[in-house]
């Protein structure tokens, strides 16, 4: 009989839409092609509701209002936690799916951040993706750079701070980070990804203004000393005890700006030898050409990052070299790629198919392993009260 | 049963056209399709009705039909009403129950008629005119014959050929009487070499588009079991396409001896009997095979020709030869032939690369015989790939040989691929039969919808793969 996949996408998130494109394109079509699973689509609304239908496959859905018609004329759905995760559309009679595969397609806050994996440990079922502990490391940038460092990996130098504490004592810490770091810095949102709310900034000015930006999303907020000579690259892996790394990649962006949403996204991008592409599928130089073993010193670090946050599944790792001291820094994870970085994927050898095979098996193998965990064992405690 | 109701579908009348049509108007093989037909909304899955005239005033003819059979039933029924008369009643609902049969078989009637009165007087006339063109033409005519490979044999030597002369070919895969006589009427008597595709359905059909053609020069480029549904008997195929010799007589006849049916019918020391070795003086040397073509270089006395062609796999080396050896005969140079067979590139859905995500994808679609898959094969083999994946639906027309063809392709597949993908269809299990056999432990998929994999390849393959598609599998044989 067919495995049950849920596929969850959405979400109270500024990242929704991708969020969207990811789940559709790169999982739900591939899985369905993959053949073997009943592929379950879950939307979860920016108003939070839960829906389950087959016309949520369809992208035209999606396109103008007709997901707020959708959602308003159909029931959300229920969930029922016994012992495992069913889906229930309430009616005259209820329609119950169990689910017996969890694949999170949800980009951001809630989805990314280990809010969906909590929910769904506490279900018991297997789930694509890293566990709780390593989403809350990847999401914050201030926790990962932390772990990062005392794992001895090299990361840009920083300064972070809470928005209360920004909007009490201003001038003293604007004084700090221009004492502590050099310009040109980044002013990120400490827990939001897809590059939303970063700026570049190059003066004092710009700095304060960058920070009300990035305070407007969210309530934590690190500022980066840029690195010189830069190079950027990513590399995607894949993977729990054995890694699997996939291409060294290098956006192609201009020298004076960084890889933004819009260039992320929306750019029109080259055209490669197939159809044109988009954002940075369609910009991006793969495999990178790097010189004096870099290729081999990005994979490396990036390896000993995923490791050293715990991440499992799959995790796009970004990577900042000053090609004039050789250093690879470590930049951010992306625990769950925008479509799971699919072309680059590809492009190492690994198709759109057995890509998603591949990480629902990562799954139902560490969900086994997790099983051999003793958790729970009966006490004579409560016989005392 | 369930899909009994699926016959009173309003799209019903239009299916059974366009089943005719795809039968190509041959009654037999539309009868053979209806009866194997049990859901009539699942019928035009790769292609619509094409609306010519005469599909067009089938259509209303169909319509005409099931009007009258209507009309008679509402009539039936009233009058059972109105006289209380419980057979009439009956009757009509007989009637409403067996109209879809009465217009799947009655639209055959006009079809006979019409073509009876008017569409045989119409092509006699075609033909006659076609020949008395062909008659006094003076261009150099070559005829080709065989089961397979002859659409392929047209396009090298029209390549190579046109190099220096003006060349016309029966376009497409036109090779019946009345396509290759409408083709004659087209030509505006100039040309200096005419290239004619001969089709073969029945015993006879050879020897009558000779006498229409009037070959000067033959070529037989193989015989197999494709059409062996048609022949029954790969004696009668044989036969058939040596109908070329029996006309040509002393004239010259290049035979393609990579096919052993075509190598047991050529004596020792025949100079045109063809390969990859060489032809009529012509030696081989050099094959060099890769994703992007194939390289060889050809020698007879002090003539030497380097060949470059971007046509993929050493089996076409032999048909290449052909277009030499004719090539040097009407004069050109060896200059001229290397120049044009640079030209040659694969056509279109044979042998035909495409660079999809890092993958090499070999559309080689067209081909429908069991020598073609072999030499795929063989080319899958010889090129360098992280997965070598087959994809194919199986043979059509393969007759009494349907199962052992298909168990041998099987074992054939199972020695190159990694993995398998089989469109679901009556000879899938032969196939998997035949893989099993021979040990094959790589992957195997089933696709029950061949369109749906298709257009999602892209989804499937992934850098370093090197794919071959073969073979189609149209609705007529589904």
């Amino acid at each position: 009989m067919n495995k049950t996949i849920a596929v969850f996408f959405g979400g109270k998130s500024t990242e929704h839409d991708i969020s969207i494109i990811t789940a559709l394109s790169s999982i739900i079509k591939p899985l369905e092609l993959a053949g073997g699973y009943n592929v379950v689509p879950v939307y979860i609304a920016k108003d939070g509701k839960w829906f389950s239908d087959e016309k949520l496959k369809d992208i035209s859905l999606f396109r103008g209002d007709g997901i707020e018609d959708f959602c308003k004329k159909t029931k959300p759905l229920a969930v029922v936690f016994d012992g495992g995760m069913v889906l229930r559309k309430t009616g005259l009679k209820n329609k119950d799916i169990r689910v017996d595969i969890a694949f999170p397609a949800m980009h951001g806050p809630y989805g990314e951040d280990g809010s969906l994996m909590g929910l769904l440990r506490m279900a018991g079922i297997p789930f694509v993706g890293s566990d709780m502990a390593a989403s809350v490391i990847a999401m914050d940038k201030v926790l990962t750079k932390q772990v990062v460092q005392a794992n001895d990996i090299p990361t840009s130098k920083f300064i972070f701070f809470s928005k209360v504490e920004f909007e009490a004592n201003r001038d003293t810490i604007i004084k700090k980070v221009i004492n502590d770091l050099k310009f040109p810095q980044f002013v990120k949102p400490s827990h939001l990804g897809s590059s939303i709310g970063i700026t570049k900034v190059n003066n004092k000015d710009e700095l304060v203004n960058a920070i009300e930006v990035a305070a407007f999303y969210d309530d934590k907020i690190i500022v980066e000393e840029a690195i010189e000579n830069l190079i950027e690259v990513t590399v995607p892996i894949m993977g729990n005890e054995t890694l699997i790394p996939a291409l060294v990649e290098k956006p192609l962006s201009h020298g004076d700006d960084f890889f933004d949403f819009n260039t992320k996204y929306m750019s029109g991008g080259k055209k490669t030898s197939g159809a044109k592409q988009t954002g940075a599928q369609g910009y991006s130089e793969l495999p990178a050409k790097l010189p004096n073993g870099l290729y081999e010193a990005s994979l490396d670090i990036a390896q000993k990052v995923y490791r050293a946050t715990g991440c499992e599944g799959i995790s796009r790792i970004d990577l900042l070299i000053d090609s004039k001291s050789g250093i690879v820094y470590f930049n951010e994870i992306n625990p769950l790629p925008g479509s799971l970085y699919a072309h680059n994927w590809r492009a190492s050898g690994i198709s759109s198919i057995e890509l998603v095979s591949r990480l629902v098996d990562l799954a139902e193998e560490r969900f086994a392993r997790n099983q051999k965990l003793e958790t729970t064992f009966s006490s004579s405690f409560l016989k005392q009260f | 049963m369930k899909h009994f109701w699926t016959r009173f579908h309003p799209s019903y009348p239009r299916t059974i056209i366009y089943m005719l049509q795809s039968s190509e108007y041959n009654i037999g093989n539309y009868f053979i399709w209806l009866n194997r037909t049990k859901n009539f909304l699942s019928v035009t899955r790769r292609r619509n009705l094409d609306y010519t005239i005469k599909a067009s005033l089938l259509l209303v003819t169909a319509w005409l039909i099931l009007l009258c059979v209507y009309t008679f039933v509402i009539y039936a029924i009233i009058k059972s009403i109105i006289s209380m008369d419980i057979l009439i009643a009956l009757l009509g609902v007989v009637l409403f129950m067996i109209s879809p049969m009465i217009v799947a078989f009655g639209i055959t009637i006009p079809l006979f008629i019409g073509h009876k009165l008017i569409q045989e007087p119409k092509q006699r006339k075609t033909l006659k005119a076609a020949s008395d063109i062909i008659l006094k033409h003076s261009a150099i005519k070559i005829a080709i014959a065989g089961s397979y490979g002859k659409t392929t044999a047209k396009e090298i030597l029209q390549t190579v050929l046109s190099e220096t002369k003006k060349v016309a070919h029966t376009p497409g895969n036109i090779n019946t009487p009345i396509g290759i006589s409408r083709f004659i009427k087209k030509l505006d008597h100039k040309e200096d070499v005419i290239i004619f595709e001969l089709g073969e359905e029945r015993v006879g059909d050879v020897r009558k588009l000779c006498e229409l053609t009037k070959p000067d020069i033959g070529v037989i480029t193989g015989i197999n079991e494709a059409h062996l549904s048609s022949f029954g008997t790969l004696e009668l195929t044989t036969a058939t396409i040596f109908e070329l010799k029996g006309y040509l007589g002393d004239k010259p006849l290049y035979k393609n001896t990579e096919s052993l049916l075509v190598k047991a019918e050529v004596t020792d020391g025949d100079k045109l009997a063809f390969s990859r070795k060489g032809v009529n003086g012509w030696h081989v040397s050099d094959i060099k095979t890769s994703i992007i073509g194939t390289k060889f270089v050809a020698q007879k006395d002090d003539k030497i020709i380097s060949a470059s062609t971007g046509l993929l796999g050493e089996h076409n080396i032999g048909t290449i030869l052909v277009a030499v050896d004719i090539a040097d005969s009407i004069g050109l140079t060896s200059v001229q032939i290397e120049a044009g067979i640079n030209k040659t590139k694969p056509f279109e859905h044979r042998m035909q690369p495409k660079f999809i995500h890092g993958a090499w994808v070999i559309d080689d679609t067209y081909n429908g015989n069991s020598e073609g898959v072999q030499a795929g094969l063989l080319l899958l083999k010889s090129l360098d790939a992280k997965r070598r994946i087959y994809i194919t639906p199986g043979l059509v027309e393969q007759g009494i040989k349907t199962k052992e063809v298909h168990e041998k392709i099987g074992r054939q597949i199972a020695k190159v691929a990694d993995v398998v993908v089989l469109m679901n269809n009556s000879v899938t299990d032969y196939i998997s039969a035949g893989l099993k056999e021979s040990g094959f432990d790589g992957k195997l998929i089933i696709a029950d919808d061949p369109l749906k994999f298709y257009s999602n390849l892209d989804a499937f393959v992934a850098a370093g793969d090197v794919v071959l598609m073969q073979n189609d599998w149209t609705d007529n044989y589904a």
